[in-house]
């Protein structure tokens, strides 16, 4: 059996275990190769509450200083924050200290360029060059620059949003809402924000000290116990993040989870009712938002996965709203380009009031999909030759292959790509109903796995 | 030029040429993989590169499962102090100290305060050069504990517990401290106000600019030395930067050299200390420091030069001071380190307690004339040329320990090759200043005839 090896860099940052691949050498060295790659300057620094942050943050911060950067450090804040504070604050760029979905005992660094945007593939390429060079350019005392701080970041996130959103009117709703922090960046942010909004909070998993006390990705077996305090509190909907604060993952006042899918479909509704436009989501997203964007005449553009890639697009057919159905991601731009859960909050909160309906009510007479998703620890060359193998014996099904290969059936598709941040194959599928779903999902699950044992 | 240094004093070097983040967390790597985790201090001064390397260092000790105490910016005898005083495994202290701007030094220390001995240091140096270094689990993560409050108080306490100090309040003794914009400034009001000193610092600001060559000699004291007199003050400390050398200027504008901070604290302490008093000094020192320690019957240490051999030798012979004629002293009864702030005690005890002025003091020391020299030598045979000095130079005593001393009735000369730049460094001391300057000479051209032969 071939070790599976746990650091990866790439499009999506530098990413490892601590203790093990992820190390103060490896990151210090990252943020000086980013500092001297962006051109020294001011750099924002913000992380995620896991107990590796305040080691991986030092690390960080001696990498830059060491070049010439000033770092400004915004401590334990939202992904999307650190995005919008590389705009307000004038940077050169931002490093984001978090793993987001993966489990604590991950930690990574994500690359954001002065536009508040992560890097692409070609600043990820450029930046490991720098790295790969035999030292790096550091700079004498005299070109050292001090470490500022700032508290503000969040306010400046907030404002944002409220200036995009009618305030009064949700919060004349007075909604009561439980939201589910998973012990992350939301602990601290999400009670005062929803609060503002005039909303009655109930929070769980508010404790911000990254012992995720349940599993971080904010798909519905991971989140019984929202359900549950919004099913006994009569709550009008449940709210869960992710440990950074980019996804969003919706739960209807019955109790029952939405699915993580239904975040950007719900986005996607509300946004296009307003004002037709544009739409980009990733290969693996919903048919339900094609559905959606049919109903206002609007296009949808595919993506590969990655936020980035989503973003990238989005800006190229000047997007007004998009995201990633399979994380939970919604981005809508009025804010700022990126996933943002802030922002999805504020706008399901917005359709909630303005449409005198309930989001249960709204969710229902939205096309329902449902679908399976599952797992193959697996090389990312095994991945690379499987897809391969899966290209050339569907070709006569005209599959997509800008990611994998996702195959299109009537009403119903099915995905197998390679992971971007850990060494895994993932199969989706998705169909009208529930027993179709995993139909397919047990098909070709079955021939993967028979793949996977062949050498 | 060579641009780092990893030797008896740490790892020291210029930063971004020599001493880089990266090198910082390996090292602190291998400290803290070395104690096991455990408990470290770390204190740093006030140089603009110091929080790089509070940082790079504080990233690789939580990695290590470290708890760190850090003390922020505090000097160095601080650190000596607090490492045994809070219980910590070690300490690493962080700055330049003599260096000039533009440099900056991580320094080990032991749980005792001291510098690490050479055999703790083999053992660091093998953890850091085999580069596998302990690395902590996620939810096993060292932390940074904040310090007591009280640090500081608790410091002066026990520095002020070794003085007379109704004595030297009873003077009301106007100083003048020159802190070179280092650490040290923190403590001043609370040292003052504990001795009723009217202590007027300068070069008081952390602003991480170096006023003057921080090392205390004569020509850094030019800035204390013009103000003594206008304002009538009754002696001058100048500190380099991390409060462990110190140099004197007397009431009478004299700017001693920093060879006779040591024989000045010396010839005071001895006075009242039993016959056979172990002092402990390096080959390079003035000969004004042999004369006091007989003349109080002491008994009189050499090693090499660095804290760390002095230090060890001190504790290995249960000795009760020790220093050099880099301007600094530790006192065996107390800390583990040189500490300027003791010599500021005990100058202004000896001020207090013989009710003598500074420059009284600075009278009673016997005077030699010290000559120090550069001679250009290609550094790959310089131990070679050194050793061959020995046969021209028969007539003198010699001792090797640390490069060649050649003793003679009266003067000596040490020769050692420098370990950062390609000469000998030549240091010669005799009687007048004539005398060292034709020895110095004449030795120079037997060396230098070596050297083009």
């Amino acid at each position: 059996m071939n070790k599976i090896h746990n650091l990866k860099v790439g499009v999506s940052g530098v990413r490892g275990i601590v203790g093990d691949t992820f190390t103060p050498s490896l990151v210090a060295a990252f943020a000086a190769s980013y500092g001297e790659y962006v051109g020294g300057g001011r750099v924002i620094v913000g992380r995620d509450t896991r107990p590796s942050g305040p080691m991986i943050e030092h690390a960080v911060i001696a990498g830059l200083v060491s070049v010439g950067c000033q770092p400004i450090l915004a401590g334990i804040i939202p992904t999307p924050t650190i995005q919008i504070a590389v705009d307000e604050y004038h940077a050169n760029g931002a490093i984001a200290i978090t793993a987001s979905h993966n489990t604590a005992e991950w930690n990574a660094l994500k690359f954001i360029n002065s536009s508040g945007i992560f890097f692409n593939e070609t600043e990820a390429a450029e930046l490991l060059d720098v790295y790969n060079q035999p030292d790096n350019l550091f700079v004498k005392e005299q070109d050292y620059r001090s470490v500022r701080a700032i508290d503000d970041a969040f306010e400046l996130h907030q404002k944002r949003i409220f200036r995009n959103i009618n305030v009064e009117a949700i919060r004349k709703a007075r909604f009561k809402i439980a939201v589910d922090c998973c012990n992350g960046v939301g602990a601290l942010y999400a009670r005062p924000f929803l609060e503002e909004l005039g909303c009655e909070v109930i929070s769980i998993f508010d404790e911000a000290d990254g012992n995720f006390r349940r599993r971080p990705e904010p798909v519905p077996q991971n989140l019984s116990e929202l359900c549950r305090v919004v099913r006994e509190n009569g709550c009008a909907a449940g709210f869960a993040q992710d440990p950074d604060g980019d996804r969003i993952a919706l739960i209807k006042g019955n109790g029952k989870a939405a699915g993580e899918q239904y975040s950007i479909v719900l986005a996607a509704e509300h946004v296009l009712s307003k004002t037709p436009g544009n739409v980009v989501v990733n290969i693996q997203t919903t048919k339900a938002v094609e559905d959606v964007a049919a109903k206002y005449g609007c296009k949808v553009f595919y993506s590969t996965v990655g936020e980035i890639n989503v973003t990238r697009q989005m800006l190229a057919v000047n997007s007004i709203i998009g995201g990633e159905g399979s994380s939970g991601g919604v981005i809508w731009p009025a804010v700022h380009p990126c996933r943002d859960s802030f922002a999805a909050m504020a706008l399901f909160l917005e359709m909630m009031a303005l449409r005198s309906e309930s989001i249960d009510t709204i969710l229902d007479k939205l096309p329902q999909y449902h679908s399976k998703t599952l797992k193959f620890p697996c090389s990312a060359f095994k991945s690379q030759q499987i897809i391969r193998h899966l290209r050339a014996k569907y070709a006569q099904h005209n599959p997509v292959t800008i990611d994998g290969i996702r195959i299109n059936f009537d009403d119903a598709w099915i995905l197998v790509r390679s992971s971007n941040t850990e060494p895994l194959m993932r199969l989706t599928t998705e169909a009208r109903s529930i027993s179709k779903a995993e139909k397919l999902a047990a098909d070709f699950s079955k021939e993967i796995s028979a793949l996977l044992t062949e050498k | 030029m060579r641009f780092l240094r990893l030797g008896p004093a740490g790892m020291r070097g210029e930063i971004g040429t020599g001493l880089t983040p990266l090198l910082a967390i390996d090292f602190a790597s291998a400290m803290g993989s070395y104690l096991d985790g455990g408990r470290i201090a770390i204190a740093s001064d006030t140089r603009f590169s110091s929080p790089m390397l509070r940082h790079a260092v504080i990233s690789a000790l939580l990695s290590c499962g470290t708890e760190v105490l850090d003390a922020g910016i505090a000097p160095a005898p601080l650190l000596h102090f607090i490492t045994p005083y809070l219980k910590a495994d070690g300490a690493m202290l962080l700055g330049a100290g003599h260096h000039p701007a533009g440099w900056n030094a991580i320094v080990p220390l032991s749980s005792n305060g001291a510098y690490l001995n050479s055999v703790q240091l083999q053992e660091l140096f093998d953890i850091y050069h085999g580069r596998r270094y302990k690395t902590a689990a996620w939810n096993e993560m060292g932390k940074v504990s904040e310090m007591p409050p009280s640090i500081f108080e608790d410091y002066l306490d026990a520095l002020c517990s070794k003085l007379n100090v109704e004595a030297i309040s009873s003077r009301h003794f106007k100083v003048i401290a020159d802190f070179c914009n280092g650490p040290g400034s923190a403590l001043s009001e609370s040292f003052a106000a504990r001795l009723g000193l009217e202590l007027i610092p300068i070069n008081n600001i952390f602003s991480g600019i170096i006023p003057h060559d921080p090392e205390p000699r004569p020509r850094s004291s030019v800035q204390a030395q013009s103000i003594m007199k206008p304002l009538n003050a009754d002696i001058a400390f100048v500190f380099n930067s991390d409060m462990s050398r110190t140099a004197i200027v007397t009431n009478s504008g004299e700017t001693l050299s920093e060879e006779y901070t040591f024989p000045l604290v010396a010839d005071h302490f001895l006075s009242s200390s039993p016959h056979g008093t172990g002092v402990v000094t390096n080959w390079c020192t003035t000969k004004t420091l042999d004369d006091i320690v007989s003349k109080h019957h002491g008994k009189l240490y050499k090693t090499k030069v660095g804290q760390a051999f002095i230090i060890d030798r001190m504790l290995e012979k249960s000795a009760k001071l020790a220093g050099d004629g880099s301007g600094s002293v530790a006192l065996g009864d107390f800390t583990k380190g040189f500490d300027s702030f003791m010599v500021m005690g005990l100058a202004l005890e000896a001020m207090a307690v013989r009710k003598c002025s500074s420059a009284g003091l600075a009278a009673e020391l016997p005077r030699y004339h010290i000559v120090k020299k550069k001679i250009n030598c290609p550094s790959a045979h310089a131990y070679g040329l050194l050793r061959n000095m020995k046969t021209q130079l028969k007539d003198a005593a010699v001792s090797d320990e640390d490069g060649f001393r050649f003793d003679w009735q009266d003067g000596w000369v040490h020769l050692r090759a420098s370990a950062t730049e390609p000469v000998v460094r030549m240091i010669a001391e005799w009687r007048t200043k004539d005398e060292a300057e034709d020895r110095a000479l004449e030795i120079q051209g037997i060396l230098e005839r070596l050297v083009s032969s």
